[in-house]
Order: structure tokens, then sequence, then C-alpha cells
């Protein structure tokens, strides 16, 4: 079994990476000068509220427009989920995937993840230790990428603007999804992954279907 | 009981699974991973300083037009119209879309050229030997930065457009556009180029005298 280094009371500066010995909970890294803990503190608290306040603006982003499309005059809103039924409608399957994928698929994949990485966390899981390393890399990964239907109405509507014709506008969904972007990698920002590892130190070696299943897994 | 100082600068701890480990040896151009969660441990790259200084410099004076010419413009019946980065930005401030504006500009412009001049000036000061406190700052502030730029998805979002558009008007791209890829590449290679572990050592050396 691997030793941690927060069981020999070294921590590891979260800026520079130098290894110190800490002397107190929080202490500052004689490298970088940035002060840090063994483990984020309150982590699973941080991490928790931010993945409800990302919830929370999920429902608004997709039950409010994101864009107002006006053609000849005549305004017509769509949500996100509208808006992939159209391209789907017209033959746009590439864009109704990227859209889908990015606009609805991940965020809600992140959310799901988040509680599922916050779950375990606090107990040891039927899932294997790097299988929940890999899930939080890809939380992380993913962060970034959901922005991409805001970006576009962006883009849309300071181009598409030809008078009478057809012009687009933002719509109120778009802040509520801009939030919601924001705090689900806020979220991911202040989850500890190291936590996971501990969690599974801390089980003791008797929980036999455990170990059972972490053979089947290496076999 | 304590351990020597000496010693804790022959391991390194897993950022991800908080394992101890032997500092492994490696060559420039060689990575070292973590046996147990296969996360980077850190690696060492061929002539850090030079390369990141020459790419972010490039990225800085991208931004200029890649930020002001128009990317993308459509015409149809008689009009026309198009758009640059910054007018993305404005149309959202007069539709009195406050919080998206901000966030648009936070993660395709503030936080991009914050990333690049931080780069460039620490590629600059550990390459010429220049090292101060000041330093430590600007490098913090890069690493946190890291993880908060979006052009890669910005410019995803150029491209769905430019799908969805195509359909409804005539579309010309501009000059914008292209300096966008390439400022893209330009803030891509500067987290390829910059050796962290590098300029670390540098800094610790060059600080405690
Ligand atoms: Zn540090
Ligand atoms: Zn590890």
């Amino acid at each position: 079994m691997k030793t941690s280094a927060k069981a020999m009371g070294l921590g590891c500066c979260p800026c520079c990476h130098k290894v110190v010995k800490m002397q107190a909970e929080t202490q500052q890294c004689p490298r970088c000068h940035r002060s840090f803990s063994v483990r984020k503190i309150n982590s699973l608290s941080h991490t928790f509220a931010w993945t409800i306040a990302a919830l929370v603006m999920l429902v608004p982003a997709n039950l409010y427009p994101m864009m107002i499309y006006y053609t000849l005059g005549q305004p017509e809103a769509s949500t996100i989920l509208e808006g992939i039924a159209t391209f789907i409608q017209f033959g746009m399957y590439p864009v109704a995937i990227v859209i889908f994928i990015a606009s609805f698929v991940v965020p809600l994949a992140k959310i799901i993840g988040l509680f599922i990485l916050m779950y375990h966390a606090k107990r040891a899981s039927k899932l294997t230790v790097k299988q929940q390393g890999q899930l939080y890399h890809i939380v992380e990964f993913l962060g970034p990428w959901s922005m991409l239907d805001v970006f576009v109405v962006a883009i849309m509507a300071a181009v598409v603007n030809l008078g009478f014709l057809s012009s687009i506008e933002a719509a109120k969904g778009i802040t509520y999804f801009g939030l919601m972007v924001v705090f689900t990698m806020l979220a991911a920002e202040s989850f500890d992954a190291r936590l996971l590892w501990d969690a599974q130190d801390q089980k003791p070696q008797t929980d036999d279907s455990q170990s059972q299943l972490n053979q089947a897994g290496s076999r | 009981m304590a351990k020597p100082a000496a010693s804790l600068n022959n391991i390194v701890v897993c950022r991800r699974c908080d394992a101890v480990l032997s500092k492994p040896k490696i060559e420039p151009g060689q990575k070292a991973t973590c046996p147990g969660c296969s996360a980077l441990l850190y690696e060492l790259k061929k002539n850090p300083m030079e390369r990141t200084m020459a790419v972010s410099l490039a990225g800085l004076l991208l931004f200029f037009p890649a930020i002001l010419l128009p990317m993308i413009g459509v015409s149809a019946a008689g009009t026309h119209n198009e758009a640059s980065l910054i007018d993305c930005i404005i149309i959202l401030l007069n539709t009195d879309y406050h919080i998206v504006a901000f966030i648009v500009f936070l993660f395709t412009i503030a936080i991009p050229i914050v990333h690049l001049l931080a780069a460039f000036y620490i590629a600059v000061a550990v390459h010429f030997n220049k090292i101060s406190q000041s330093l430590l700052v600007f490098f913090r502030s890069y690493h946190v930065l890291d993880s908060w730029t979006m052009l890669h998805v910005f410019f995803l979002g150029v491209v769905v457009s430019i799908y969805k558009i195509v359909d409804l008007a005539e579309l010309t791209v501009g000059g914008g556009l292209m300096s966008f890829v390439l400022l893209l590449i330009c803030s891509t290679l500067v987290s390829v180029t910059l050796d962290h572990h590098y300029v670390w050592e540098k800094m610790e050396q060059a600080l405690e005298d």
C-alpha cells in the first residue's frame, strides 16, 4: 500500500508543488509564499455549494430562450432544446450533435459527476480510486466546453443583423447558462481530488466485497 | 525524527492521489507520471525559456488583429454586416446582457492577455536572470489562469456560427479569424513550452541568495 504525504506529515504546495514538512494546519510555502493546508479547507462544502448553484441555474438556462431570431420582423425565440430540434428538422445533424453535447449532455454530466465525486469522497466505493480520478479529470476537462453556446449566441447576435430581413438577439437564458458554466468550473476547482484516496485509505481492509472487486479488476 | 530538509528535495508528491514517490531522474523532453493514478508529476522541456519568449510575444502581437479585425461578415439582399470579437461584446452590452458580456470578455480577452503577458515576463526575466519577488506574483497568477482560458471554445463557437449562417446569407471570413487561429495556436503552445519545474527551481536558487 502506498504512503500518502498527509500520513507522513508532508504537504505539497498547490501552486509550485514544493514538498514541505507541515508545521501547522495552514502554512506558507517557502518557495512561492502561497499559504496552503494539507487538504483544501472545507473542500466538500465549497464544491457542494457551487454544484447546487449550478444546478439551480440549469433550470432557467433550459426554460428561457437562448436567442430570439427575427425573420422578416417575426420574432422567434428558442430554448437550447428547441434550437437543437430545429437543427434536426433541417437535417443539420453535425451542428445538432455538437450543440446537444456541449450545452445539454456536458453540463448535466458535469453536475452528476460532481455529485458522484462528492459522495465517494465521503466513503470508499465500488469504483476503483483510479476510475474516480479519471472521473475528476473528465469533469475538470469538460469545464470550459459548455461555454460554446454562449459564444455562439454572442457571435450570431453580432453578425446576423441584416435590418428587416433577419436579425438575432440574445435572450434571457444565456445569462443563466453562462453563470451555470462558471459555477460548475468553480465547483470542480474547489474539489480536492486527494479526498478520494483518503476515503479509500481510511476504509479498513476487512471489506471483502471491496477487495474482491479490486482483484477482479486487476486480473 | 525530523528528516533533514535536503531529503525532501529527492521526493515528489502526486497532486492528485497524494502518493509520496522518490524523484525520478528524467532527461529534457521526458515526462514523469504517477504509477498509482497516472497523473503527470512533472516534465523537463527543451529550451523552455527561449521558446516561451518567442511564442508568447507572437501571441501578444496577434491579439490586436484578432480582437479588432472582423472575424466573419454576412451579406444578403444588398445589406452587409461584419463583426469582430470586440463587436460581440459591445452588442451584448448594448442589449443589456452585462453579465454575459463580462464573462465573454473575461474568458476570451482579459484572461488570455494576462496569461500570455505573465508567460512572456517570466520567460524574459528567467532567461536574463533578473529574478525578483514580483516574478512570484506573476507566476502564481499564471498558474491560476491556466485553466480559465477559453480561446479554443470560442473558436469552435465561430465554426458553429459559420455553419449556421452559411444557409442564411453569403458569408465572408475576415482577417480577424485568421489572426485568432494563430493566436489560439500561440496560446496553446505557451503551456507546452513553459517548463514550470525549471522556472521554480531557478527562482528558488535566485531568491535564496
Ligand atoms: Zn509553493
Ligand atoms: Zn498519483
